[in-house]
């Protein structure tokens, strides 16, 4: 079987005298999307930034590409390769195309190639027609867009986004679900905290469960391989449908 | 005294361009200036670092500066004096009674006006900004100058008010630089003596150009950090 991406033996995290993480043997597999659920305050949001090396725990042992990893001291590779994307995105007070291509500039990304991937990554967001808007007015749909974008030009493995469509009206969560579905769709694998049943029900993500600082039994049917060619599995089709329904409506 | 026969007489002075008067706002300017220079960028290093790091005695690098932010001026031109004069430390060097001098106690006096203003702004950054900028691979340099420019209003206060501070401060000027006309004499220790003299047109004169300066300054620097 293939080796996961990232693999978490065992994972403390206390918040004083409480034990808010007590996780053993949570495994991402590659290709593959999660969708982290839980009650308000089950550690959802602790576990992601533990993961994106954005605070510590008292325990963790992990494993990243078969390698044992410390998340407390963060290795430079998982800081290449994994992006967290705040619940409101916090974007730099310049433009939505430097926001865009910040990371790219931090990675030393040659101007033109940056310019080209940037170009390509705000049709993707669907935020051509702010590039000139003050990136403070933008609307919470918009900022989460474009801190999408953001984390997609630099291609992570792992992306972590907190509660994406929470506290969004209706077209900005749909809008924000469809880059979501895709971005679920594309090589990477995505760890999603969320409450929205519709992020939950996307085609081919896998459910976790966070209770009791635990990972409850996933009862989410196995995970589906991904189709390296353009035929759709029965199930992604029949998942598609049903969400192309729920955008036309 | 005729207030008014002596402001036409300070304009006069003014735009005939006497040399004099054009000597000292230079001293002014060129001191001062070049004080900031200086200071600024160690300054707002300094102060970022005390914002985002921790080390031991940064505590009481913190309420260091605090507490010189309250410093008489006059009492940093006392201390520098002692250290510069012919029997001080510094002694050897010759500093007293010269421009690098007056530049040195303008240096201490802003910084920690700079250092605490710093401080402060980095410290009030939203602290999803910093973890934002880590998360999409940024240095720690790259991340300090990201928070430097999202925070420049609070950093440019701390320039504004430092630069004001130093470029009207009378007693270290006074102290370490001697008030030597045509070297050392620059606008606060030349109103004070003029005015002391009796020579109002002069004092008035110069105490419009310590206003166009220090507005002119400021206006660049507030035009230099864009809008909100």
């Amino acid at each position: 079987m293939e080796e996961p991406l990232l693999v978490i033996d065992a994972l403390r995290k206390q918040f004083g005298v409480r034990t808010v993480l007590n996780l053993e043997n949570l495994a991402l597999h590659a290709g593959q999307s999660y969708a982290l659920t839980g009650d308000n305050g089950a550690g959802k949001t602790t576990l992601l930034r533990l993961i994106a090396g954005l605070e510590t725990a008292e325990l963790v042992r992990a494993r990243y590409r078969g390698v044992d990893v410390d998340l407390n001291a963060y290795p430079e590779r998982l800081r290449r390769d994994v992006i967290y994307v705040h619940q409101h995105p916090y974007l730099f007070r310049t433009s939505v195309e430097d926001n865009i291509g910040y990371g790219l500039r931090a990675r030393g990304t040659p101007r033109r190639e940056r310019e080209a991937v940037v170009d390509e990554a705000v049709a993707w967001a669907r935020v051509g027609h702010l590039l000139d808007a003050p990136v403070h007015k933008l609307s919470a749909g918009e900022k989460q867009r474009v801190a999408l974008a953001r984390a997609r030009v630099l291609k992570p493995r792992l992306f972590l986004l907190d509660e994406p469509t929470a506290n969004l009206d209706r077209e900005s969560r749909q809008q924000t679900i469809e880059l979501i579905r895709d971005l679920c769709n594309s090589d990477g694998v995505a760890l999603i905290a969320c409450h929205d049943p519709e992020i939950i029900q996307l085609p081919g993500i896998r459910r976790l469960h966070l209770q009791g600082g635990r990972i409850e039994r996933d009862s989410s049917p196995p995970p589906l391989r991904r189709q390296s060619d353009d035929v759709e599995s029965a199930e992604q089709l029949r998942h598609g449908q049903q969400w192309q329904r729920v955008v036309n409506d | 005294m005729d207030w008014l026969t002596t402001t036409e007489q300070a304009f006069r002075l003014l735009l005939t361009g006497d040399p004099d008067l054009w000597a000292i706002i230079l001293v002014s300017v060129k001191v001062s200036l070049l004080a900031m220079l200086i200071a600024s960028p160690v300054a707002i290093a300094i102060g970022y670092l005390l914002a985002t790091a921790s080390f031991r005695g940064r505590q009481l690098l913190i309420q260091l500066n605090q507490g010189l932010l309250a410093s008489p001026t006059v009492v940093v031109g006392l201390a520098l004096y002692f250290l510069l004069s012919r029997q001080g430390v510094f002694g050897s060097l010759h500093l007293l009674f010269t421009r690098q001098a007056m530049i040195l106690g303008q240096i201490i006096i802003a910084l920690p006006v700079l250092v605490v203003f710093t401080l402060s702004a980095v410290q009030a950054a939203d602290p999803r900004l910093r973890e934002t900028t880590l998360s999409l691979g940024a240095t720690r340099l790259r991340t300090a100058l990201t928070t430097l420019a999202e925070v420049r209003f609070g950093v440019m206060a701390a320039v504004f008010s430092a630069f004001g501070r130093v470029v009207s401060e009378i007693g270290c000027s006074l102290m370490v630089g001697g008030n030597i006309a045509g070297f050392t004499r620059n606008i606060p220790t030349a109103i004070a003596l003029e005015t002391s003299k009796g020579e109002f047109a002069q004092g008035i004169a110069l105490g419009f150009m310590l206003l166009a300066i220090a507005l002119t300054v400021n206006f660049s620097l507030a035009f230099l950090q864009g809008e909100g």
